[in-house]
This record gives C-alpha cells, sequence and structure tokens, in this order.
C-alpha cells in the first residue's frame, strides 16, 4: 500500500512547499489536477517539473493529465526527460477530458464520450511506443484522433513509467482492463460501492485480454473526513489524500498511514515483464542482494550490450559489496548451463561480458576510490580509469591504465593494462600489490606475494579465469602535467608510416608513449599519432615528438600540457549500445620490420579492417621477469589490433599475413574464440601453470566464457 | 552603424542532452553561480537523444536562483499556444520572472511531421507565429475584459480565460533570418536571435538583417529599440589570436564590443557545454565587454 497527496496547483498558494512537506511526512506520491484552461491553476506539467527540481524522493503525477490538451507524442517525450531528470520520479496519469467547453476555448477538440475513449486509445499506444526505446525501429501510429507517421522512440526513461487513467465509465474502465497500468478515480464520486463494481469490470477485462488483473494498480483519490475504518475495506493499492491543509495531512501520516502500510505486497514484477524470461534462469532464486536486471525490465536496454558488442542476457546482477558477489556466484554456480559473463564498466573489445540468454555479473557498483597511503590506493573493479585520474591529480600522482577514461578497472588490471605511461610505468598489473578475490568456490582470499602468491601471480595476466576480485591495491607513480600530443600525418604509403613509427618509438625515451591509428589507406587518407611525453615542459615535449612527428609528411597537429587526468577525460557517461558480434584481432610485436609493415599494408589495402592501432609496449614494461606474472609477453614493443566488419575474413588475412610475425597477443582486444590463442597469449611455461592453477581453483570450470584455460 | 542602447546581458545555449541525464542541468547551475544573465536550450522535440526543452527549463529554472532561462528557440508547431502561454506564464511566477520566451517558427519539417505535428510551408509557418504571439500576449493579459478569441487560419482559441499575469512583462524573441519574419519581429517581437553560425557572410550581414527590423518596426509606429538584438556565438580561448571570437578573454571582449557598437547586439549567447569556459567568459569577458561598451557610448 501507498500514499500519495493531492494538492490543488494554485498560483495564488504553495503547491510547492505543500509537496515538500507530503515528502517529509512520508507520502509516496505527490499529485496535481490539471485544468490547463484555468488561470488560477499553475500549469501542470511546469509545476511538476518544478516540483522534481526541489524534492527528492517523493514520486510525481498529474491527477489527471488533461489529454485532450497535451500532445500524446511530445507528452511522452516529456514525460521521459521528466522521470530521467527526477530519477525515476515520474508517473503518468491521463484523463480523457470532461469539460469540453473549456478544452475548446483553448484550441482543444470537442469530443463525444466515445470518441474520448478511442482518443485515450490511441494516446496510450502512442505514449507506450514512444518509451520504447529498447526497440530501435522508428514508431509509426496513424489513428482516429493521433497521427505519428514516423517518430524516433525515446529517450529511455529512468524507470517504467506507468500509464493510469482517471475513469468512470464503463467503456474508459474496460480500456483500462485492457490496456491500462492503474485506474486513479476519487472515492467521493464513484462510491465504496462503485469502487468494487468498477475493479470487477476493471479484472474482467483484463482477464479477457489475457493480461493478469493484478498488473493494474488501484488508486483513489480520498478526502481527510474519510474514516479509517472506511479506508481500511477500500480495494485500493494507493490512497491519495485531497486537500490542501498540513494539518490533515500530518494527521492522515501520523494516524492512517502506519496502520494500512503493513498490508498486501504484490509480486515484484508485473506479468508482462515475467513473460521475457528466458529459459534455464531460476529468476525466483536470484538473492535481492544482486538487484537483478530482468530482460523486461526498464533498465535492460542500458545494460544488455557491452561498447562494441550486442547482447541479450537472460540477466544481470549488480553487487555492490564483496558478500554480494559472493551471492551473485552462488546463483551462478547453480546455472552451468548458461552462459556468465563478467562486467567491470563493459568496454572490452573481446565482448566477453556480455552474451545470449546467460548471466552477466556486473562489478559496477564496486567502485570505491581510496587512498590508503604514500602512493598507495585502493580500488573496485568498477571504479572507472577516468574517475581514478581525477581522484589522484590533487596528490600529484596517477596510474597507468589504458587510453580510454570509461574502462573500468577489473577487466583492464587482470588482464595487463597498456596505456600511455607504459614505456615509462609499465603496465597497470605492473602496479599491483594485492587484491581480494571471490573464488568459484564463493571462498574469498586476500592475495599478494605473500598470501596465495601463484593465485596472486595468475590473476595478473589471467584474472577472467580465476575469480571475480572486488578490490585492488594499488602502488601508484608520481606523474606531474603531461604533454599530449594529437597529430596527424599522410597515411598514403602505409608501409613506410608504421617503420618509420616502429623505429621512432623504440628510439624514443621512455617519457614518450605513442599510439598510431590507420585505416584503408587512399588518397588524401592520414594516420593519427597520440602521444603521451611525461614531462611539463615545452621544450622536452616538443623535442621528445620530433621524432615521431617526422615519419610522415605532417597534417594537422595539437599539443597541450594537461595534467593526466585531462588525458583521461575523453570518455562521456553515456549507456552502451553496442550491436552484433565485435571482429577484432590482436598481436604483440616486437619490431615493426619491413616484412610486417609490407604485409600490415597489405591487410589495410584489402579493406576488411576499418580501425587498426598501435600501441606501446617495451620500455618500463620489459624490465619485469617474464616469468614474474601471468602477463608474458614483455619483450614486445607494441600492441597491434584491429577491428574489421567479418570475424572470418578478418582472421583468414590476419592468420596469413601478420599472425607468423608475432610473439604473443592481449585477449582483451581479441574477438576470435579459437583454441590456438591461448598458445598465442601464453607461452608453454605460462600456460602449463595456469592450467594447474586453473585446476585447483575453478576445477569446474565457472569462469569459462572468457578465454577458457580448463578442458586440456 | 546602430547601438540601440540596451544593457548588455551574457548567456550560454547549451546542448539538452539527456544523457548524461543531469549535464544540462549542472551546466545551468555553474552559469547561475558564475553570474551569467541567462541560460538557453534549443528545441527538437523530434530528437530522443535530447531532453524535451520545456520540461528541462522548467527543472533547471527549480535549480536555480537567478539566471533567467529561454528556449533558444521553442519549437512552435509542436507545442499548443494557448497551453504554452499558460505554461510559461507559471514558469516565471514560479520562478520570480526569470522566464523569456524564444520562440521559432520550426524549420525541420520532415521531422516535425514525423511526430505528428502539421507541415506548414515558410509564409504559413509565420502567420502561424504572428497568430501564437496575439494568443501568448492575449493569455499573459488578465486586465483586459473578456476571454480570448482569436480566429486564426492555423490556431483559434474561442474565448480562453485570461492569466494568470506573468511575474515579468515576459519578451517574446524569434530566431529568424529571412525578410518576413525579420518583419514581423519588427511588428510585434521584443527580441531577434539569430546564430553567428548561420550568417554566411558574418556579422557583417546583421546590418542589413537589422535595417528590414527597424523598418518594420517604424512602420508599425514602435522604436527600432523596442526590439533587443540577441545573437548566439561560438568560438575558442586560446592564449593566441587566431581569429574573430579565437583568442584570449581581452579580445573576445573587443570583438563582443564591437558587434554591439556597429550592430546594436545587447545579448550574447555562447554556445559551449564546457563548464570551464562558461565561468572564464563570465569572469573576464563580459565585465570586460561591458567596460568597453560604457567606455564608447
Amino acid at each position: 500500500m501507498e500514499f500519495g497527496t493531492s494538492i490543488t496547483p494554485a498560483n495564488g498558494g504553495d503547491p510547492v512547499a505543500l509537496a515538500r512537506r507530503s515528502e517529509e511526512l512520508g507520502f509516496d506520491l505527490v499529485t496535481f489536477q490539471d485544468h490547463p484552461y484555468q488561470p488560477r491553476f499553475h500549469d501542470t506539467w511546469t509545476l511538476l517539473a518544478w516540483v522534481a527540481g526541489r524534492t527528492e524522493r517523493i514520486r510525481l503525477a498529474g491527477n489527471v493529465l488533461n489529454l485532450p490538451l497535451r500532445e500524446p507524442a511530445v507528452l511522452a517525450r516529456s514525460a521521459a526527460s521528466l522521470d530521467l531528470l527526477s530519477g525515476g520520479r515520474l508517473e503518468l496519469a491521463l484523463g480523457a477530458g470532461g469539460f469540453w467547453d473549456a478544452i475548446e476555448a483553448m484550441g482543444g477538440p470537442r469530443r463525444e464520450p466515445r470518441e474520448a475513449v478511442e482518443a485515450t486509445e490511441e494516446a496510450i499506444e502512442i505514449i507506450r511506443g514512444m518509451l520504447d526505446a529498447g526497440n530501435q525501429t522508428p514508431f509509426r501510429y496513424r489513428g482516429r484522433h493521433y497521427q505519428v507517421p514516423n517518430a524516433q522512440r525515446g529517450p529511455l526513461p529512468a524507470h517504467n513509467i506507468p500509464l493510469w487513467l482517471g475513469a468512470l465509465g464503463p467503456r474508459m474502465l474496460r480500456l483500462i482492463g485492457r490496456k491500462a497500468d492503474g485506474w486513479l478515480p476519487s472515492l467521493g464520486r464513484v462510491g465504496v460501492d462503485g469502487l468494487r463494481a468498477g475493479n470487477k469490470l476493471i479484472d474482467e477485462a483484463a482477464e479477457a485480454a489475457g493480461r493478469d488483473p493484478s498488473d493494474i494498480r488501484r488508486l483513489v483519490n480520498v478526502t481527510p473526513d474519510v474514516p479509517l475504518e472506511i479506508l481500511q475495506t477500500l480495494e485500493a493499492d494507493t490512497l491519495i489524500l485531497y486537500t490542501d491543509d498540513v494539518s490533515e495531512m500530518e494527521r492522515f501520516a501520523a494516524e492512517v498511514m502506519p496502520v494500512l502500510r503493513a498490508t498486501n505486497r504484490r509480486p515484484t514484477r508485473p506479468s508482462w515483464v515475467r513473460a521475457k524470461r528466458r529459459d534455464g534462469i531460476d529468476y525466483d532464486g536470484v538473492p535481492a542482494s544482486a538487484d537483478a536486471v530482468e530482460p523486461g525490465d526498464i533498465d535492460f536496454p542500458r545494460l544488455r550490450s557491452t561498447y562494441l558488442r550486442g547482447g541479450n542476457p537472460g540477466i544481470v546482477l549488480r553487487p555492490r559489496t564483496t558478500g554480494d558477489v559472493v551471492e551473485a556466484l552462488a546463483f551462478a554456480r547453480r546455472h552451468r548451463n548458461v552462459p556468465l559473463g563478467i562486467r567491470s564498466a563493459g568496454h572490452g573489445v573481446s565482448g566477453r561480458s556480455t552474451n545470449d540468454g546467460g548471466i552477466v555479473l556486473s562489478v559496477a557498483r564496486l567502485d570505491h576510490v581510496e587512498i590508503v597511503g604514500d602512493r598507495r590506493i585502493r580500488v573496485g573493479p568498477g571504479a572507472r580509469w577516468a574517475d581514478i585520474a581525477r581522484a589522484l591529480a590533487p596528490h600529484g600522482w596517477a596510474l597507468t591504465s589504458g587510453d580510454y577514461g570509461g574502462v573500468g578497472v577489473g577487466g583492464l588490471t587482470t588482464a595487463g593494462g597498456i596505456g600511455w605511461l607504459a614505456r615509462k610505468h609499465g603496465l597497470t598489473l605492473d602496479h599491483l600489490r594485492s587484491a581480494e578475490v571471490v573464488l568459484a568456490s564463493g571462498q574469498v582470499v586476500r592475495v599478494d606475494a605473500a598470501h596465495s602468491p601463484e593465485l596472486f601471480w595468475a590473476i595478473r595476466g589471467a584474472g577472467a579465469n580465476f575469480g571475480v576480485v572486488t578490490d585492488f591495491e594499488f602502488d601508484v607513480d608520481e606523474v606531474g602535467d603531461v604533454g599530449f600530443a594529437q597529430l596527424a600525418v599522410d597515411g598514403s604509403d602505409p608501409a613506410g608510416v608504421l617503420e618509420r613509427f616502429g623505429a621512432a618509438v623504440e628510439a624514443a625515451p621512455r617519457d614518450l608513449t605513442a599510439e598510431l591509428i590507420m585505416s584503408r589507406p587512399r588518397p588524401g587518407a592520414y594516420a593519427t599519432i597520440l602521444a603521451v611525453v611525461d614531462s611539463d615542459d615545452p621544450e622536452t615535449i616538443v623535442s621528445q615528438l620530433e621524432p615521431v612527428a617526422s615519419i610522415a609528411p605532417l597534417l594537422d597537429q595539437r599539443v597541450v600540457i594537461t595534467p593526466y587526468a585531462g588525458v583521461m577525460a575523453n570518455a562521456g557517461d553515456a549507456d552502451h549500445d553496442g550491436q552484433g558480434e565485435p571482429a577484432a584481432r590482436s598481436g604483440l610485436i616486437e619490431h615493426l620490420t619491413p616484412e610486417f609493415s609490407a604485409a600490415a599494408e597489405e591487410l589495410l589495402r584489402s579493406g576488411a579492417v576499418h580501425f587498426f592501432q598501435l600501441r606501446s609496449v617495451g620500455g618500463a614494461v620489459a624490465d619485469v621477469d617474464p616469468m614474474a606474472t601471468a602477463y608474458a609477453n614483455r619483450a614486445a614493443n607494441f600492441s597491434v589490433t584491429a577491428l574489421g566488419g567479418s570475424q572470418h575474413r578478418l582472421d583468414a588475412l590476419w592468420d596469413r599475413l601478420l599472425q607468423p610475425h608475432f610473439t604473443g597477443s592481449y585477449l582483451n582486444f581479441d574477438t576470435d574464440r579459437r583454441p590456438e590463442r591461448l598458445r598465442d597469449a601464453w607461452p608453454p611455461e605460462h600456460l602449463a601453470r595456469l592450467r594447474d592453477l586453473k585446476r585447483r581453483y575453478d576445477p569446474d570450470g565457472l569462469f569459462r566464457d572468457n578465454f577458457y584455460l580448463g578442458d586440456s | 552603424m546602430t547601438d540601440y542602447g540596451h544593457d548588455l546581458q551574457f548567456g550560454v545555449f547549451v546542448t539538452p542532452t539527456a544523457q548524461p541525464v543531469q549535464h544540462a542541468v549542472e551546466l545551468a547551475v555553474a552559469a547561475d553561480r558564475a553570474g551569467l544573465d541567462l541560460v538557453t536550450f534549443q528545441d527538437h522535440p523530434y530528437q530522443p537523444r535530447f531532453h524535451d526543452t520545456w520540461t528541462l527549463l522548467s527543472y533547471a529554472a527549480s535549480r536555480t536562483q537567478r539566471v533567467h532561462v529561454s528556449g533558444n528557440v521553442l519549437n512552435l508547431p509542436l507545442r499548443q499556444p494557448a497551453v504554452l502561454a499558460r505554461a510559461a506564464a507559471s514558469l516565471d511566477l514560479l520562478s520570480g520572472g526569470r522566464f523569456e520566451l524564444g520562440i521559432g517558427a520550426g524549420g525541420f519539417w520532415d521531422a516535425i511531421e514525423a511526430m505528428g505535428g502539421r507541415r506548414l510551408s515558410p509564409g504559413q509557418s509565420v502567420q502561424a507565429l504572428e497568430e501564437a504571439i496575439t494568443i501568448f500576449r492575449e493569455i499573459w493579459n488578465p486586465a483586459e475584459r473578456g476571454g480570448v478569441r482569436v480566429d486564426g487560419e492555423f490556431y483559434q482559441v474561442r474565448g480562453a480565460k485570461r492569466g494568470p499575469a506573468p511575474a515579468h512583462d515576459i519578451p517574446i524573441w524569434l530566431g529568424a533570418y529571412k525578410p518576413r519574419m525579420l518583419r514581423l519581429i519588427g511588428r510585434k517581437a521584443d527580441g531577434w536571435l539569430p546564430s553567428l553560425g548561420y550568417l554566411p557572410g558574418g556579422a557583417t550581414e546583421l546590418g542589413p538583417l537589422n535595417e528590414v527590423i527597424d523598418e518594420a518596426a517604424v512602420a508599425a509606429g514602435r522604436s527600432p529599440s523596442a526590439v533587443r538584438r540577441l545573437l548566439n556565438v561560438g568560438g575558442q580561448f586560446s592564449a593566441q589570436s587566431t581569429g574573430f571570437l579565437n583568442g584570449p578573454p581581452e579580445q573576445w571582449a573587443e570583438d563582443l564590443a564591437g558587434l554591439t557598437l556597429e550592430y546594436g547586439v545587447s545579448t550574447f549567447i555562447l554556445a559551449t557545454d564546457d563548464a570551464a569556459t562558461l565561468e572564464l567568459y563570465a569572469a573576464e569577458v563580459a565585465p570586460a565587454t561591458r567596460a568597453l561598451v560604457a567606455a564608447a557610448r
């Protein structure tokens, strides 16, 4: 049972203060009637938005919005915006209109009762269609009263905005049963018996339409004089107190709400959400701590995909603590029949953190960033590198990561971490001092060089196979302002550019770490060089950049001195909407030899690759003993990544042209699932050691969907 | 060479992006704190990447204290004028007089029609806008007796009640570039709100367009100075001057002061989605521009 207030939106009164008071008193909902033809009243939509900006928790609705004077397609867009801005607090309660003289006087239509019901039904279809932003197709609707020839859907609201109708007549009640999410009459107009009869009619219409009547919320406006005994007998899920009198609100909150609140629990999800559940998943057994999102939930479109890969998982689990992760993994252990993806921020090119019909365990909410000592931090796997860079900047520190601020800590650290400071400060995983890991068994262990050293070894380079890391402890480096360069050079001679880039980077001081991005060569093609110089001295920066800027005619340049956090502030907060299956390959190489460069040019000219990127490793990365961590390929000076449109075509060319030149690979950037990729990533000694550890720590293969080390 | 003598105002033009959800609101709050006069949002109700602009204006106004808010410019074809007039009065009352009505006749007719709006020709859209302006002014004027009656070709209001009176005289600013719209501005509007980037010849085009407005105003018995000249501008702050509105703040001030003294522009609305740029604009460009203009007037 929920409780609301209905406040007169008088522009001579103070409806905003009354709304805030409603919130303070613990009401769940605040509502305002809507009569756009009435100048003594505020415009209700404007007032709802204003009140949303002045409250925190209370939900908001018109009571009820005047549909004939509000175009449904624009109303849907407005509703999505207000729901987003208010953090999911808008409900839509609509009325078919009733004061037709006043509506027409304002320039609206005059409708007969049957027409009003018909128009309301059309509006419901339009609003639902416009808000169905998980559906990528345009929304089209042609009704008798409204037409929406070809609109784009969205934006996706923060929560599933219900459509409630104020209604009296049997035709409208049957419409509610067929299509609406709630009924909102006033007790003073329908009476107790009328409420019961109306509910019965709604239930019958719902069942006739194949709906579960309990999916339809029953709300009712009541005046303060209705005694508690009557309120207790009402067939209603929400009582809305119709008053502008604060003392009546206070009395109701103190005397009525506690008595009535401890009643009827509804199933958490309506039947139409449950209808989208996938086979093989025990939805009733999901731990509450997982805060799960199902395919029918409003948040599903935000979570189903990763940065590049489209997904359609059966459930997304969202733990907040290590204990929650333990429970989530226990749930996953009961579902060996479906895929399991572990996700930090969902940026992995490989796309292993989503799937079809399986479980996604997202650690995005374990996103703490804590400074725990001098150049020592603890972070959660869901923290993003831009946020970490920003947190460290005031101390003059930085932790090298990847090249993009939106990437999460968990997936990157456990695989390597090839970033802007790699040549000077090494990989991200080289800075890891300890970690808390939830193992396949559900056991939580703290690993470091002295405790479970073998497991500590394994998670630095092969972490995807061994557990969910819930806390990372890192040493960070002292890094002041850096030079950040974005250069465009002539790309018409790809082989020459590659060869000269390789030579220039290998000869450069370690302060410089550079990337080269190329695409298919054609007249006017250019190659992009992105480079960081770990220095704040302009002369040093320019002199270190000069060799890489000279590998081909320079077409454009932009060099800035910025805090490292400025380099990493390159990601927005948007949800992922990857689609389809990305095709990517990666390799590690010591030198960009003329032979490799010629082969790469042939690959680029084939048109099979639309994105070709080289990142620098070497330098400090190569200082570490190859056996010190599971990341094995220390001798390489470059990481090579390509993205194409077809896995088959990319594989054929890559295998023939480039694979022979590589000494290793970086699996986070690879979508080729063939088992030989394991042998590329790990030399025999590493691979044997990892397989032994896999048998010890994950004998049943719980972590099996991300370059699985079992079954050998 | 015209300076209409208006006090200078400085505002920002923020992309009303729906993701990140609070981006536009945060910039409105930043503008408020920085002491800017105005924050504006474009209005494309057919664009789901954007917030609904009316909703965003109301919410942003509730989260700010002093800054005025306006569409830049609201999309009339997808907004019912009588309801919009009432909503505008409400927002002005709720915000203590901080709403301004920047409105346009619509331009992307395929997208408007796709949303269920009515497709109009350029001439029709000007007439529709004129009818809407009449409706706004009549609704906002409860001192007049009798209901509002506008029997237009595109909009009809048949006896709607007047009121409420807004907290301040809400100015009506029009986005426009063509002669018929400019003449409408001269006849009936309170401001002209073009974008510098839409003028192929740059600032020099403001002169002849101003003349069209001025002549229409005089013909309608109004003073040209009854129409405020606003302008959306864009540029880049940098240590070195590399062109108009590309350089240090002091050069910006000179460029903008030139626009005031030569072309009568008195409200400068900077297109930016960056809080640091907005703060620099408010802290250094606005006072320097005001000083230059005051010294020259």
